[in-house]
């Protein structure tokens, strides 16, 4: 009895202490991602009627998002920009990485530290490190680089937007992929790689067969984690493209900022807001499950 | 040891050199453009594009502090991402604790809530964080200047919720907090409940336990998640971008994207140098955060 009563105390001590976090996550987060909802059904705005005297507009804001083709055209460029850097980009060099820094090569440390400083610049000095690298016509750096291939300049910035942003995320994100996948290729066991070999297996054979099987967990989380986190990236290529040319690499994150802070439409924003919870939502669900929670 | 057969040895020679070229391909498609930034900053007359200065010159630094507010925008940037970091610590400290102790029935729903808050976007959620602060700051303004009149204005500008320092403090803060509880949350997993079992049979009350025995043992659980909470916060873009408007209250991305827009008067050579600034100590507290990345990743595949 008295036992228990002491459990009680240190459980309501225990919550106590949570509750400070528990208090920011609802006012600055599960609120707000709660009153998105209602505001996608007003009209709200920073200017004009709207900002003085807000109303319910049903689905109207569905019904415009529906029929606008801006809106498909963000969610088509999202989708492109996180198979292109997250699903392949970043996870083929992240692989490729994490599976040569396995052999016992010398400078090991340093080619990791190298691989690990993209993922440290802050977002504004990627973007401004790369528009040195892409603009300039036949002086920009990519321009140098390719020549010696034989490859013509370009204003690569202006004529590939889409296929640049990749690249320059793909830059960015190596590093997350290659550790957490170094962290999965190191639970295979040596074993089955000696057993294998004795088989007579080839390399590819080993990777197909071994390597790739027992690493799907992995990667699935691998997959889960950079496809929400790449959705959820705007500043890198806000500070690049600012969305342009002609909404080439409007994300949708950039879209909901352009929509509710350079045309003011609150209640608008809000709704294509809500799509992208939405989708966040369904694949924070399956990462949930891939995280097994241990209690 | 078994010997090794000379065509396993060829074979193998010949992968490594393999290995060799990739990675250095790779490192240098990674390296390139920070020899730009850091090469451009030094050069006297610095262009968009690499090379290798004209003239070694300091002076593009000493304009960031003489002609820019670079001075302003550092302080501000320390002020409000040191600020966020050291909430983030201490809720997550206390919040990760209690997570990983408790018995109760809902320690699991929350921890999976707590997994799903940390996947929604930002950019989603800035519209209706932005309509929240808002009427919190109209709230405050109001009632502030009843009671002060014009003097209202400076102390909006620290404990405004919109373009004030405790608002953006606040929502940094919350971004990075849902990633800290999992961090300390697992790493209180991680420790033994003997000693403050042992501090709690000596009668000692929780705030005791909390100082003499918790935070001594949370060390490096603190220190991992208070530098990742700093990385991300540091990083970003668009919340400052979002939440502040004064120019008294401009941080480093603010400033630098700024400078940058400002067309016709475009001078690399001090951009780079800002970028620098920027770029340092990020890259510092990642170079102390490198032994804890294996650990929270690898932690993330375990559970």
């Amino acid at each position: 009895m008295g036992r228990n009563l002491h459990e009680q105390r240190v459980e309501r001590q225990l919550l106590i202490v949570l509750l400070p976090s528990l208090a920011l996550l609802s006012a600055f987060v599960i609120y707000p991602a709660l009153y998105s909802v209602y505001l996608s059904f007003t009209n709200e705005a920073l200017v004009g009627p709207g900002a003085l005297a807000p109303r319910l507009v049903g689905l109207r804001n569905y019904a415009r998002l529906f029929n606008d083709t801006k809106f498909w055209n963000s969610l088509l460029v999202t989708f492109v920009f996180v198979l292109g850097s997250a699903v392949i980009g970043q996870f083929v060099l992240g692989l490729v990485c994490a599976m040569a820094l396995r052999r016992p090569i010398r400078l090991r440390r340093i080619f990791s530290s190298i691989i690990l400083l993209p993922n440290a610049a802050p977002e504004v000095v990627a973007g401004f490190m790369w528009i040195s690298m892409l603009s300039g016509g036949e002086h920009a750096t990519l321009s140098r680089i390719v020549a010696a291939f034989g490859v013509e300049p370009a204003d690569w910035l202006n004529t590939f937007p889409l296929a640049m942003i990749i690249v320059v995320n793909t830059w960015r994100g190596i590093a997350t992929a290659m550790i957490l996948l170094t962290a999965g290729l190191s639970t295979i066991p040596s074993e089955i790689y000696e057993a294998a070999r004795m088989d007579g297996a080839t390399p590819q054979q080993m990777f197909r067969r071994i390597t790739l099987p027992l690493m799907m967990p992995t990667i699935l989380l691998y997959m889960l984690i950079s496809a929400v986190s790449t959705i959820a990236v705007f500043g890198l290529v806000y500070a690049l493209t600012r969305g342009g040319p002609g909404g080439a690499t409007e994300l949708v994150s950039i879209y909901i900022y352009n929509q509710s802070f350079a045309a003011y439409q609150l209640g608008y924003g809000a709704a294509v807001a809500v799509i992208v919870l939405i989708i966040a939502l369904l694949l924070g669900v399956g990462y949930v499950k891939a995280m097994k929670v241990e209690i | 040891m078994a010997a090794i057969a000379p065509a396993e040895s060829a074979n193998k020679g010949r992968s490594d050199l393999l290995a060799y070229a990739t990675l250095s391909i790779i490192s240098i498609f990674c390296a390139i453009p920070f020899f730009w930034v850091l090469l451009a900053s030094l050069d006297g007359d610095a262009q968009l594009f690499l090379r290798w200065p004209a003239q070694w010159t300091l002076s593009n630094y000493a304009r960031v502090f003489l002609t820019e507010d670079g001075a302003k925008w550092l302080f501000n940037s320390l002020l409000v991402v040191g600020g966020a970091t050291l909430l983030v610590m201490i809720l997550a400290g206390l919040g990760g604790y209690a997570l990983s102790r408790t018995r109760a029935s809902w320690k699991l729903p929350l921890l999976y809530a707590i997994l799903l808050v940390r996947v929604l976007p930002p950019t989603a959620l800035v519209v209706p964080l932005y309509k929240v602060l808002l009427t919190l700051n109209n709230v405050e303004a109001t009632f502030l200047r009843s009671l002060f009149g014009e003097t209202a204005r400076p102390i909006m500008r620290w404990t405004g919720f919109i373009d004030g320092y405790l608002g953006i403090i606040l929502v940094l803060a919350a971004m990075q907090l849902p990633l800290a509880l999992w961090i300390m949350k697992t790493f209180f997993d991680g420790l033994p409940r003997d000693y403050e079992e042992a501090a709690l049979m000596d009668g000692a009350s929780l705030l005791q336990r909390i100082r003499r025995v918790l935070i001594p043992l949370a060390l490096p659980g603190l220190t991992a998640a208070g530098l990742f909470a700093f990385m991300a916060a540091w990083g970003d873009f668009l919340l400052p971008l979002i939440f502040l408007s004064s120019p008294e209250l401009q941080t480093l991305p603010l400033g630098l994207f700024r400078a940058f827009l400002r067309v016709n008067t475009i001078d690399y050579g001090l951009l780079a140098a800002l970028a620098f600034i920027y770029l340092l100590p990020a890259v510092i507290a990642f170079g102390f955060a490198r032994r804890f990345l294996v650990q929270t990743f690898a932690g993330g595949v375990k559970g």
